[in-house]
This record gives structure tokens, C-alpha cells and sequence, in this order.
């Protein structure tokens, strides 16, 4: 081989000599990928990451009152509803279970009338759950029980008030994707629908844990 | 400036000739609220010491599942245009 052919074979990057000759069809382009994981998806995951760290917070504090109190609940104060909070965890939780239902109606591009049904419920089921919060509450604030009656009042309404917060913030979104749904002028896409899922979702499964923690 | 400088640091000695001792150290649990305390503080430290690596290592499973997914789907794409039922010569 001449020197200049050697020197050029040996120059070029791998990969990218081209044969002049040669039979057979030419090389598929490289397709486009789509990537796994959306921007607004992986968004969402980082809030949600966030949240749980901000909630881990909270239940830390909340673990050093309750396990160095030498009473829990402390005497004279109100106890929680137990039975009533138990039976509002199931309804948070149908709620979950209807926006499950919401989602894979999305997916699988089922009619427009069974969204909006699933997601009315996911809704109308999280407002029953943040009224019979309220109202407990009341209840609760008529007993005696505030923020600044000691420890366990400002735990109490600290952690499952953050929780209540995120839950009306959760059902104002799932308003907003519900009116999106129910209207006939715009397209819903299906993340639209996953990623409100997703944030009730965490919002729902949330919820056992507090109660557990703070109730039981 | 003269005057300034002696002006604070005379207040700097009055202030610390007038404070007593702070106890206020806030990891000196031994002392104060006993075992009981030292256990509660014990528990929330190994919970929120743990609550990291959770979310990471969730967060890392489920890019690993989001990843295989996609390349199932790709791959039964892919198997879907080569095999001969599509072939419709």
C-alpha cells in the first residue's frame, strides 16, 4: 500500500469511512428515540421526591414527641376520631382507586364520558374527605385541641394540616383537569391525566401512613 | 473610629460579664429527658437518615422499569414490522 493511502486509512475517526464500493442496501438511519422518561413526568417525580423529604421532616418531629412523651396522648386533652378518620381513609383511598380507573381510561383512549366519570368521583370523593376533615376539626377546636394547646395540638394540626393542604391543592388540580375533560374544545392528552394521577396518587398513599402514625 | 471600636468592645465585656452560662446545646440529650428521649431521637434519626436513600434507590427502580418497559415496546415494534403478516407483497 502507498504511504499516502496508509496514512489516510490510519487518519480517518472509527466509523465513519464510507466504502466506495460495495453491494447490499444502504444502512437504516438511526431512528429517533423517544426518551423514556417525559420532562414533565420526571418533573413531577422531583416534586414528589421533595415532598416526601418535606413530610419526612415533619414525622421526624412528630416521632421525637410521641416516643419521648411519657403519655401519648397527653392527659387531659381531647383524643382523636379514630373510627370517623378511619372510615374518611377509606373514602380518601376509593378515591385513588377511581383515579386508577381515570388513568387507564386515558390510556387506553376510552370515551371522553368515562374520564370525566371517574375523575367527578376521584373529586367528589377528595372533597368528602377534606369536608369531613373540617369538620372534625371544628369538633376538635371546640374540645379544646388548638394549635397552641401544647405539643400535641401544633404536631397534630402541623402534619395532618400539611396533608390537607396538599389534598385541597390535589383536588383544585383534578378540578382543573375535570373542567379540561368535560370540555369539548380542548384535546386532553394522557400525561395531562397521569400526572395529576400520579400527584393524587401520592397524596392518597400518603394518607394511611399519618393516620396510622398520628391516630392509631 | 478610635472611639467606636472601644465603644463596642466595652459593650462586648459588659455583655459578657452580664450573661450567665447558656445551656442551650441542642444534641446534649443525654442529660435532659433520659433513655426515653435518647430512644425518640435515636428513632427519628434512623427515619429520616433512611428517607433519602428510599426515595433515591425508588427513583432509580423506576427509571430501570420505565427503561425496560421502553425497550419491550420497542422491540415488539420492531418484530411487528419485520414479520411476514405485514408483508403484503
Amino acid at each position: 500500500m502507498p504511504r499516502e493511502a496508509t496514512l489516510r486509512k490510519y487518519s480517518e475517526p472509527v466509523g465513519t469511512a464510507v466504502p466506495a464500493f460495495g453491494g447490499g442496501d444502504p444502512p437504516f438511519p438511526p431512528k429517533a428515540r423517544a426518551p423514556v422518561v417525559s420532562n414533565a413526568r420526571l418533573a413531577i417525580l422531583m416534586f414528589i421526591a421533595a415532598e416526601l423529604m418535606f413530610f419526612a421532616g415533619l414525622i421526624g418531629a412528630f416521632i421525637v414527641f410521641k416516643l419521648a412523651a411519657p403519655l401519648w396522648p397527653p392527659a387531659f386533652q381531647p383524643r382523636l376520631p379514630v373510627e370517623v378518620t378511619g372510615v374518611n381513609t377509606a373514602i380518601l383511598l376509593a378515591s385513588g382507586v377511581a383515579m386508577h380507573l381515570a388513568m387507564r381510561a386515558s390510556k387506553r383512549r376510552e370515551p371522553r364520558a368515562a374520564l370525566v366519570r371517574w375523575l367527578t368521583i376521584a373529586a367528589l370523593l377528595g372533597i368528602v374527605f377534606l369536608l369531613v376533615q373540617g369538620y372534625e376539626w371544628v369538633r376538635l377546636i371546640g374540645y379544646g385541641l388548638t394549635l397552641s394547646s401544647g405539643v400535641y395540638g401544633g404536631t397534630f394540626y402541623t402534619l395532618i394540616g400539611c396533608h390537607g393542604a396538599h389534598v385541597l391543592g390535589a383536588v383544585t388540580w383534578l378540578g382543573l383537569v375535570l373542567a379540561r375533560a368535560r370540555s369539548h374544545r380542548h384535546e386532553l392528552s394522557a400525561e395531562t391525566v397521569d400526572l395529576c394521577g400520579i400527584y393524587w396518587t401520592f397524596v392518597v398513599a400518603l394518607w394511611p401512613a399519618l393516620y396510622a402514625l398520628v391516630y392509631l | 473610629m478610635k472611639t467606636r471600636i472601644v465603644f463596642q468592645a466595652a459593650f462586648a465585656a459588659a455583655v459578657w460579664a452580664v450573661s450567665g452560662a447558656a445551656q442551650a446545646c441542642p444534641v446534649c440529650i443525654n442529660g435532659a429527658g433520659g433513655e426515653k428521649l435518647l430512644d425518640a431521637f435515636n428513632w427519628s434519626v434512623l427515619f429520616l437518615m433512611a428517607m433519602p436513600y428510599t426515595i433515591v434507590f425508588a427513583v432509580i427502580g423506576f427509571f430501570v422499569y420505565a427503561y425496560r418497559r421502553a425497550e419491550k415496546k420497542q422491540r415488539a415494534e420492531e418484530s411487528a414490522v419485520m414479520s411476514p403478516a405485514h408483508d403484503l407483497s
